[in-house]
């Protein structure tokens, strides 16, 4: 294989690429915009739904029936609005109330609907201040009976949280990260993979390419380079993207307890390197599978319907990997894709697991291998190149 | 039927012996595009392959440029086997097909360079020609501009220039005029004259009758992937008994006029 030709198939394929705009949406644009968007949009949607739940607990009502004054009263002081009900099921299934009391005998029934995350709330809060009611209660009675109010509380249970605030944030972001990155790596690199296929095919320049010096090897070999670059620019974009947005004030809807663990989340120079290491044999890998599909469309159209299966292929096992208590064994290393979220997940964790890591690695520099042998393989099969 | 090559006293650069092409076709199984097809091309001759639609030609210039393996047979370019040397004989040739094969988003100035790097040129000697093809070929006033934004004309002007750029001692011309306008496919003609007065071996595959007869040397016609006769004007004429290449060609395909 010859360098100097080589190099200039990857410059060829890289000048095509940045001139198309379909690939630079995707290579650049989403990647860049997608967290941003995600967190403005996510965090602004979590406050809108809140304040509405608020607004909606002042300003709708509470139907009571056959309560008994000190029940209201209760009630009132948690601030409520009160109204008498008669059918309460049905003022709170048509929303005239939030909920519904009804005090029967002993027994106070709360009416909510748990589908309505305002009604869901609003019980939430009539259960607290019926609780301090019957608790209040319970020590008026042993006050009279001269028990001491201690025999309610004979010990006190206190949960200690032992992981960091850093630990925490990683294992919020660890099981999204390597999902998303994973996720649009592959949607990355998918358009300029068949733009340099199957879409040489369909503008009928791959068999004057085929015609000219240049080894088999040497052009996918200068295709692969040039995927490659497509789908490491778009993983560090989305890495990059992923860093502003936290450490960025200017984020989320507010400045408050989920900026706060935005902050604390570990993306320093060596996390970051340790991903990026995890990160290299897969984009040989997803470079090389990519080309062998798209290779065998002839057109561009054909290209996106095999290419967009493999996506749906990638989307499960990087959700997988993602999802906290699953213990990295060797054997789940040798799986492509879930290896690799898991690893990062573990990372932004603060463990990285040294053996897992180099059984993935190994493994998927294996895949990768095999990957390529497959695409150069299609580059010199004539019934792929010239299939009609 | 078949007639003597009456094209001698210069060296045959092109040589086809036997070539076999065999596809697999669903419907109608194993399938001969080419059938043992032979022929010589010699330096500064134009050599014609003439047939219909189907006929074989495309397959057979695919062959010889080392796109398609041969089932059976062999040829050799400037020496050069087409099976043992594939990548020899991709620097012997220069291909161009109906479609101009070039990169839409490219300008024809970086389209030659990256093809000019294919073939191993480099430098200021790879600069220095690319600006020489663009004036030979009036690029000039386009050479900066996408492909994708250019005439047809202008199109075909900058494939010629591509498959000449490295000078190569073969041409292998499939249907080249093949939807162009007139003064186009004129431009076309006049460079393959050009090459063919400085020596080059040309095999040219078309369809149109006028064509082959303004332009070959000799001419060879290919119907259901073999060759029914090869020969000059002169000889197919005089084997055939028919005048006009029109007739000699209808004849040939068992289509008596």
């Amino acid at each position: 294989m010859r360098l100097r030709i080589i190099r200039a198939i990857y410059r060829k394929e890289m000048l095509d690429l940045i001139r198309d705009r379909r690939t630079l949406i995707s290579m650049v644009v989403v990647p860049v915009m997608l967290v941003p968007l995600l967190m403005v949009v996510g965090g602004r949607a979590v406050e809108m739904i809140r304040q509405k739940s608020r607004d909606e607990a002042k300003s709708m009502s509470v139907a009571l029936k056959s309560t008994s004054p000190e029940v209201t009263a209760a009630l009132k002081k948690a601030g409520l609005n009160l109204v008498p009900g008669d059918d309460l099921r049905a003022a709170v299934e048509s929303k005239k109330s939030l909920a519904g009391v009804e005090e029967a005998g002993r027994e106070i029934r709360v009416y909510t609907d748990s589908s309505n995350p305002s009604s869901a709330s609003i019980g939430d809060r009539i259960r607290v201040a019926l609780n301090e009611l019957k608790e209040e209660k319970v020590r008026e009675s042993l006050r009279a009976k001269g028990v001491p109010e201690s025999v309610l509380t004979p010990f006190l249970v206190k949960r200690v949280n032992i992981a960091s605030e850093r630990k925490m944030a990683g294992a919020v972001w660890g099981s999204m990260l390597g999902y998303l990155l994973l996720l649009l790596m592959f949607s990355g690199g998918m358009y300029p993979v068949i733009d340099m296929t199957a879409g040489e095919k369909e503008r009928k320049t791959l068999e004057t390419f085929l015609s000219s010096p240049a080894g088999r090897d040497e052009i996918v070999l200068g295709k692969i380079l040039a995927a490659m670059t497509a789908i490491a620019l778009t993983a560090a974009l989305t890495l990059a993207s992923v860093v502003v947005s936290l450490k960025s004030n200017q984020l989320g809807a507010k400045p408050g307890e989920m900026q706060a663990m935005f902050q604390t989340v570990p993306l320093d120079a060596r996390t970051l390197s340790l991903i990026a290491l995890t990160l290299v044999p897969l984009i040989v890998f997803a470079a090389s599978v990519m080309v062998a599909i798209a290779m065998f469309a002839r057109s561009f159209k054909e290209g996106q319907s095999y290419l967009t299966p493999l996506i749906m292929f990638v989307l499960f096992p990087a959700l997988l990997g993602g999802l906290p208590g699953l213990e990295l064994t060797p054997a789940l290393c040798l799986i492509p894709i879930f290896n690799a979220s898991q690893i990062i997940r573990a990372t932004l964790l603060g463990d990285f697991p040294v053996q897992a890591f180099a059984i993935t690695f190994a493994a998927n520099v294996a895949y990768a291998a095999v990957a390529f042998m497959v695409a150069k393989r299609r580059f010199e099969d004539e019934s792929v190149l010239f299939r009609s | 039927m078949a007639v003597a090559d009456s094209f001698t006293g210069t060296r045959v650069v092109v040589r086809a012996d036997s070539l076999v092409k065999t596809f697999q076709d669903p419907k109608r199984g194993k399938l001969n595009a080419v059938d043992n097809v032979s022929f010589e091309i010699r330096a500064g001759e134009i050599f014609g392959l003439l047939g219909p639609n189907g006929a074989g030609k495309t397959t057979t210039l695919r062959m010889l440029a080392t796109l398609l393996k041969p089932s059976a047979g062999t040829a050799t370019l400037g020496g050069f086997d087409i099976v043992r040397e594939p990548g020899r004989v991709r620097e012997q040739i220069g291909f161009l097909s109906g479609e101009t094969g070039l990169y839409a988003r490219l300008t024809p100035r970086e389209i030659l360079k990256f093809f000019g790097e294919m073939n191993g040129m480099s430098g200021a000697a790879l600069t220095e020609r690319v600006a020489e093809v663009i004036h030979r070929f009036g690029i000039t006033s386009f050479a900066d501009t996408r492909t994708d934004k250019l005439s047809t004309g202008m199109k075909q002007k900058t494939a010629i220039a591509r498959t000449v750029l490295h000078d190569p001692p073969v041409l292998i011309l499939d249907e080249p005029t093949s939807g162009l306008d007139v003064p186009t496919a004129r431009t076309i003609e006049e460079c393959i004259l050009d090459a063919r007065k400085r020596g080059k071996c040309i095999l040219y595959s078309t369809h149109v009758m006028e064509e082959a007869e303004y332009l070959c040397d000799r001419i060879a016609v290919i119907h259901n992937g073999a060759i029914q006769m090869t020969g000059t004007m002169e000889q197919l004429r005089e084997a055939t008994g028919k005048q006009r290449l029109r007739e000699i060609f209808l004849t040939l395909l068992g289509m008596e006029c």
